[in-house]
């Protein structure tokens, strides 16, 4: 009978599970090319956002949306009088996280937002009805919806999809392909933050104090989000990157809301029955 | 995104990012959450939805608890209730970016998902509320004939106890799915859904009171009825008060902000404050006096509840811009 329902609803069994797949971006090797941003654009047919100067240095791009999935941040850190070694360009390519727990996929009511067999969190367009929960639940601004009106798939939700379409054939994502310098690296994700490590131990040797991983699993950042399956070696604390220090996970504090909520209810009914019930 | 060329004199010479001077420590003042992209459809259906399962509660207590003319008056509320989740359900559709789709709600039961339980619980609830409605203006004699009498077969005892049920979901689950987000005025305080709930219940008795005022109840039964409606009203500003303590500075956006006019004369003022004293004065007053300043009470509740509602919605798209309250709610 079961078996029956699958093929009457159409239900086909999951993909077997793969290795967990994610990035590993190390900052300290972007140039601020923005060739990931475009070749994002070009390989995810993704329109163009229009022609605005930010005046915010060369970053031209804002912020990442439904139609940007790549996001080159440039920081310059210039003091007025201080010594050559305080003067710092930091450049950063922000992308999609892929939470082990992402704050997405459990508002998303509908289901679209579903784990890949890469581990991988993506948005089923033919599921999405746009109801727009994912945007604000996102704790690092990612996600976004497209809007009504507009070149691109109207009005669903739409983010980095590790390029799905392109492990699905074992290939590496276009970003990570088109990076010159190897800041964007591609693979499965225990190996990539081992290769995280080595290369924070060989930075902190070369004398960069403040350099950072932001994303692994021992990271305080990883508390309620879980492990970031797309993971960054930063050269300043994360909110300098516009990272957040520990990023939320609203299921965390939801029991004790609908708790008050409910001692609210409650309250309201014994007060109602004791007032209807206590006439005289 | 939002300068253009050549740069606006604001961002010229351009800021530096990552300094930690003049207040920031992000990355220039670029958001780190995104703007909700929800409409005015949102708060219009959580005021609705509200009133509806506070009217749908008030209705049941006095049926259950109150005196003949209690259960006589009380029992409009069903009707309120009835017509105010009539436009709930098209409300929830029209704000979807793929209106057609709305049904993929329902394609899945995720209770973890407050806007999938939400959708669920309206559902649910609707039909509960017109049964019911129906069942009473088939007993007086409203409607009759064949439809009466399927409307006499609602076990009303049933559809009282699952209506509360759903209908204190609904009315609670509203500021949970708000506080579910990342944004700064709505996640930071936990109270955000018994505020609603209390809003809820508030403007659902008043719309109780309304009708019965209407009417022409007995003198008594307008007195328990401002009564229950006081006790909503007062649980409202206990909420509320907390609700703005746990927020701190993060709730500037609604107390100074460009909706700080509706939040305090609206919401607080015309919504809590004055309903209570009204409700005082009216206390020892009997006939057309009492009916007029429940009535005026009622309205009052009712405005309130909208006010606050929108309000609170309102600011909090313009507090998802306000990056040091972000790094304020995620700090470790």
């Amino acid at each position: 009978m079961i078996e029956g329902y699958k093929r009457l609803m159409n239900l086909e069994e999951p993909p077997p599970a793969k290795k967990a797949k994610g990035f590993f971006t190390d900052t300290s090797l972007c140039i601020g090319c923005k060739a990931c941003e475009v070749a994002c654009k070009q390989w995810n047919q993704l329109p163009a956002d229009g022609f605005a100067i930010t005046g915010n240095s060369y970053d031209n791009t804002g912020h990442l949306g439904a139609t940007t999935w790549r996001h080159v941040q440039f920081i310059e850190q210039a003091k007025a009088n201080g010594s050559r070694q305080e003067q710092r360009w930091l450049m950063m390519s922000d992308v999609c996280k892929h939470c082990a727990n992402a704050a997405c996929l459990e508002a998303c009511p509908t289901g679209a937002l579903i784990r890949t067999e890469f581990d991988t969190v993506y948005v089923q367009q033919d599921i999405c009805n746009g109801c727009g929960f994912c945007v604000p639940a996102c704790p690092f601004g990612v996600i976004d919806r497209a809007p009504k009106h507009g070149q691109f798939e109207v009005a669903t939700a739409h983010k980095c999809t590790l390029c799905y379409d392109r492990l699905k054939d074992d290939m590496t994502p276009a970003c990570a392909k088109s990076c010159p310098t190897a800041s964007i690296q591609f693979g499965d994700v225990e190996e990539l933050q081992q290769r995280a490590r080595r290369r924070l131990g060989e930075l902190k040797a070369r004398g960069e104090t403040k350099a950072e991983l932001y994303g692994m699993p021992e990271g305080k950042e990883a508390t309620e989000v879980g492990p970031l399956h797309a993971f960054f070696l930063l050269l300043d604390r994360p909110q300098t990157y516009n990272l957040p220090e520990v990023p939320r996970l609203p299921r965390k504090t939801m029991a004790q809301r609908y708790g008050w909520s409910a001692a609210v209810g409650l309250g309201f009914a014994l007060v109602g029955a004791l007032v209807f019930g206590g006439r005289r | 995104m939002s300068g253009n060329f050549p740069p606006s004199s604001r961002n010229f010479p351009p800021p530096l990012a990552g300094e930690g001077e003049g207040g920031g420590e992000g990355y220039y003042d670029n958001p780190v959450v995104r703007r909700p992209v929800w409409t005015w459809e949102v708060p219009a259906y959580f005021w609705l939805g509200g009133m509806a399962a506070g009217a749908y509660v008030t209705a049941s207590l006095a049926q259950n608890f109150g005196s003949a003319d209690d259960r006589r008056i009380a029992a409009g509320g069903y009707y309120v209730a009835a017509a105010a989740l009539a436009p709930c359900a098209p409300l929830l559709i029209a704000d979807l970016g793929r209106p057609e789709r709305f049904h993929h709600m329902l394609r899945i039961f995720k209770p973890l998902s407050p806007m999938n339980l939400g959708a669920w619980t309206l559902t649910g609830f609707t039909p509960i509320a017109v049964a019911r409605a129906a069942s009473h203006a088939a007993s007086t004699g409203l409607i009759r004939g064949p439809l009466g009498a399927l409307a006499r077969l609602v076990p009303t005892r049933l559809a009282e106890l699952a209506g509360c049920a759903l209908g204190l979901t609904l009315a609670g689950y509203s500021g949970v799915l708000l506080g579910a987000t990342n944004i700064p005025l709505w996640a930071k305080s936990k109270l955000l859904g018994g505020l609603f709930m209390a809003s809820a219940l508030a403007s659902g008795s008043a719309a109780v009171t309304l009708q019965a005022a209407r009417r022409g109840a007995p003198d008594a039964t307008l007195h328990r009825l401002a009564l229950v409606e006081s006790a909503a009203s007062v649980g409202e500003i206990a909420m509320l008060t907390g609700y703005l303590a746990q927020s701190g500075k993060t709730a500037r956006p609604l107390t100074t902000g460009r909706f700080s006019a509706a939040f305090w004369l609206g919401a607080v003022g015309a919504g809590t404050l004055l309903p209570l004293l009204l409700h005082r004065l009216a206390g020892r007053r009997q006939g057309r006096a009492l009916q007029s300043l429940s009535t005026v009470a009622a309205v009052c509740t009712i405005a309130g509840s909208l006010a606050l509602r929108w309000s609170i919605f309102e600011a909090g798209k313009d507090s998802s811009e306000d990056q040091s309250a972000s790094f304020e709610l995620s700090r470790g």
